[in-house]
């Protein structure tokens, strides 16, 4: 049988090492649906298509793979947006493949077109249009290169039906990989260390571009030798284990109280594969004013895009720790780490449950429950700040979560997608009852895969982040944010076939909690708390890191 | 920050797209194109676009850096402040009466302006400057009843080899 278009796709998906695509079929995809059946290429059908964009992302987070997903065209492509988006802020590489109308219907408005390339050009890295079968494998692999090298990102193939349908000939051979770029500028690293090695009250920021560039055992090592304390943006955590002596928190909104106070009173910032944004500086003026400031990134416009940066300094961050490693001299700062010890202290005693009362104590009873590789994947909203904030994490990339975005209804799909690619590793998702409500139909795909993912949703009958916020700049007005109780959550997820049990946070959860981690197969737990259970301390809007607040 | 008028060259893939990518990166940073100019280069693969556009001094860097990513765009080169040749070209069509018509014809020449077409009552003139010149000669010629006036926007090369 002489190939067509869409066997090319999916050689050419091999070739990358591709394994598993999140989908959803139309009419102008079935040419590559049909020719899967005789493909080792798994393909897992999702409820939606947004579902599909965020399982390949959870994939790609839990695996440092590319994720792959593909849609129709139309409704199945603008379906995907929110996923794509999500991926784009948080920088997660990604392919996502749309079937787009017969090449000689563009234009005319037919049945299902839509110019998604259009739609996607400010949430992707690029995107293809193919026009011809012969471009089919060149644009994937220059789609899958551009997706996992640089800042890694989200790319979009868009190829017509016409084009998966039509015959072709052999495709041209791999090219070979080209080799990334050595460093080039050394001196700026000499002198960015001579400045860390300079300062008395050193700070590293660690962003989501540490995870990202692979660099998390260098960066562990680095810490250990400059003895230098750090913080992380939310994207950051889990690049060094939590239990890290000299880890402070991770900085801004709704941050550790210790990180924002002691990055505001560094002297000298090391910022790896973060951009600062206004989530992590809050007002930008007034952030870390006493700080000189040097930004390590693969992405030259995450530089100096939010603040003034001293020493810059574009690369790969793997690379670039390894050649500052020999050049740190370690250095006594006792009054600096003193101060940290005694604020610590203070702060824990002040805090008690690290501010996040009943949630926080439920999210340590499913962590002590579960095995240390579990990988945990939050929502959006309070639910993620207590998990963020409560979770321990042992190793890279077992924390998932929407950061950039911040996609309410992004757990529960981008946790398939995190089972799909570690197979061997536990799935915890922690949502919310409104975010758990905007994917709720991928508990069918849960299902009907038998993945065993242990679904929590903390329940608190409202929209909870709302609701503080409502609570405490709105004067308690509260609007639009009152969920109800009218739905029995674990009814739902029975009828999903997921068994389900709820159960009363301020009563003992741990025995619901020891049959969901005993569970084989999926389970969901629904977890009631008090609506008027917070996260404290909170940044209010316009104030500075340094002026958290822990009530009304 | 100083606001102030900056040209960009771009040479880029010469591909469907490329031009609404680019033009993204100005208007998603609240940025207006003011003048753009577009054609192929002697490698019919490659297009050059010339564009202006008024902003704060560390603009082009920001644009610039911002512009390298787009995979098609193959060189950005500012010519903000750098030795070089600008020019656009202007066309003008005016209304001539008994009176004003040895004014304009003695004007015309004084400007090095050419005349394209003429009739008993009407003019067209074709004029090649660099910006600041076909301002000003657009100014003096208003006052005449200008019926349409067509410009490019600037197109720059610059005035000696980068590396000499
Ligand atoms: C798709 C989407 N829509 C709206 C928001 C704005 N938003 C942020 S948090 C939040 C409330 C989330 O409620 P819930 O899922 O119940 O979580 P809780 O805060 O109660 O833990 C909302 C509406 C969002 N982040 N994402
Ligand atoms: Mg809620």
């Amino acid at each position: 049988m002489e190939p067509i278009g869409a066997d090319i796709v999916l050689k050419t998906l091999l070739e990358e090492g591709v394994d598993v695509i999140f989908g959803y079929p139309g009419a102008n995809t079935l040419p590559l649906n049909d020719r899967m059946a005789d493909s080792t290429i798994r393909h897992y059908l999702m409820r939606h298509e947004q579902a599909a964009a965020h399982a390949a992302d959870g994939y790609a987070r839990a695996t440092g793979k590319v994720g792959v997903c593909l849609a129709t065209s139309g409704p199945g492509a603008t379906n995907l947006v929110t996923g794509i988006a999500t991926a784009y802020m948080d920088s997660t590489p990604m392919v996502a493949i749309t079937a787009q109308v017969n090449s000689d219907l563009w234009g005319r408005d037919a049945f299902q077109e839509t110019d998604i390339i259009g739609i996607t050009m400010p949430i992707t890295k690029h995107s293809f249009m193919i026009r011809d079968a012969n471009q089919i494998a060149s644009s994937l692999r220059q789609a899958f290169q551009l997706a996992s090298t640089g800042r890694t990102g989200p790319v979009l193939v868009d190829i017509p039906k016409d084009i998966l349908s039509a015959r072709c000939g052999e495709q041209p051979k791999k090219a070979p990989k080209a080799q990334p770029k050595r460093i080039e500028n050394r001196e700026q690293l000499e002198r960015i260390a001579q400045a860390l090695n300079r300062s008395e009250r050193p700070v590293i920021l660690i962003g989501g571009g540490v995870k990202l560039g692979d660099a998390c055992t260098q960066m562990s090592e680095f810490i250990q030798k400059a003895q230098v304390p750090f913080v992380t943006t939310m994207m950051g955590i889990g690049s060094v284990a939590s239990a890290n002596g000299f880890n402070l928190g991770f900085i801004g909104t709704h941050g550790n109280e210790l990180a924002n106070r002691m990055i505001h009173q560094s002297d000298f910032i090391l910022a790896l594969g973060a951009r600062f944004t206004e989530r992590s500086t809050s007002v930008i003026d007034e952030f870390a004013p006493l700080a000189t400031v040097a930004q390590i990134d693969i992405d030259p416009t995450s530089i100096g895009k939010n603040v003034k940066v001293d020493f810059p300094f574009v690369g790969d961050i793997q690379e670039a720790l390894a050649a500052l490693l020999p050049l740190i001299v370690p250095r006594e700062r006792n009054a600096w780490l003193e101060r940290i010890r005694t604020d610590r202290q203070t702060l824990e005693e002040k805090l008690t449950d690290g501010g996040c009362g009943q949630a926080g104590s439920l999210i340590r009873k499913i962590q002590a429950a579960m095995p240390r590789e579990t990988i945990v994947v939050s929502d959006v909203g309070l639910n993620q700040i207590w998990t963020v904030r409560t979770w321990q994490t042992h190793s890279p990339r077992s924390l998932l979560t929407s950061g950039g975005m911040g996609t309410m209804g992004f757990s529960v799909p981008a946790a398939i997608g995190a089972r799909v690619g570690a197979p061997d590793r536990e799935v915890v998702v922690i949502c919310g009852d409104g975010g758990f409500y905007m994917n709720i139909q991928e508990l069918a795909t849960i299902s009907a895969y038998g993945l065993p993912i242990k679904v929590v949703v903390i329940n608190n009958g409202h929209l909870g982040m709302i609701r503080q916020i409502q609570d405490l700049f709105y004067d308690a007005r509260f609007t639009t944010s009152d969920l109800g109780d009218r739905v029995d959550l674990t009814a739902v997820a029975k009828g999903f076939g997921v068994p389900a049990e709820r159960v009363a946070v301020d009563e003992d959860p741990t025995e619901a909690i020891a049959r969901m981690s005993a569970a084989a197969g999926p389970y969901m737990l629904e977890a009631m708390v008090d609506q008027n259970q917070y996260v404290y301390p909170i940044i209010p809007p316009g104030c500075s890191n340094v002026e958290m607040i822990c009530g009304k | 920050m100083a606001i102030e008028e900056h040209t960009i060259s771009l040479l880029v893939n010469n591909q469907p797209g490329v031009l609404s990518r680019i033009a993204g990166v100005f208007s998603s940073r609240g940025y207006n194109i003011r003048s753009l100019c577009v054609a192929e280069t002697t490698n019919p693969e490659i297009s050059r676009i010339t564009l202006t556009s008024k902003a704060e001094s560390d603009f082009t860097e920001k644009i610039k850096k911002q512009l390298d990513k787009l995979v098609d765009v193959v060189s950005v080169t500012d010519f903000t402040g750098a030795p070089s040749v600008q020019r656009e070209m202007m066309l003008i069509s005016l209304r001539l009466t008994e009176e004003n018509r040895k004014e304009i014809l003695r004007a015309i020449d004084v400007f090095g302006c050419r005349v394209i077409a003429m009739s008993e009552d009407y003019l067209i003139m074709e004029i090649t400057a660099n910006k600041d010149k076909t301002a000003a000669i657009l100014r003096y010629f208003e006052p005449f009843g200008v019926e349409e006036m067509n410009r490019t926007g600037a197109i720059a090369v610059f005035r000696q080899k980068r590396d000499e």
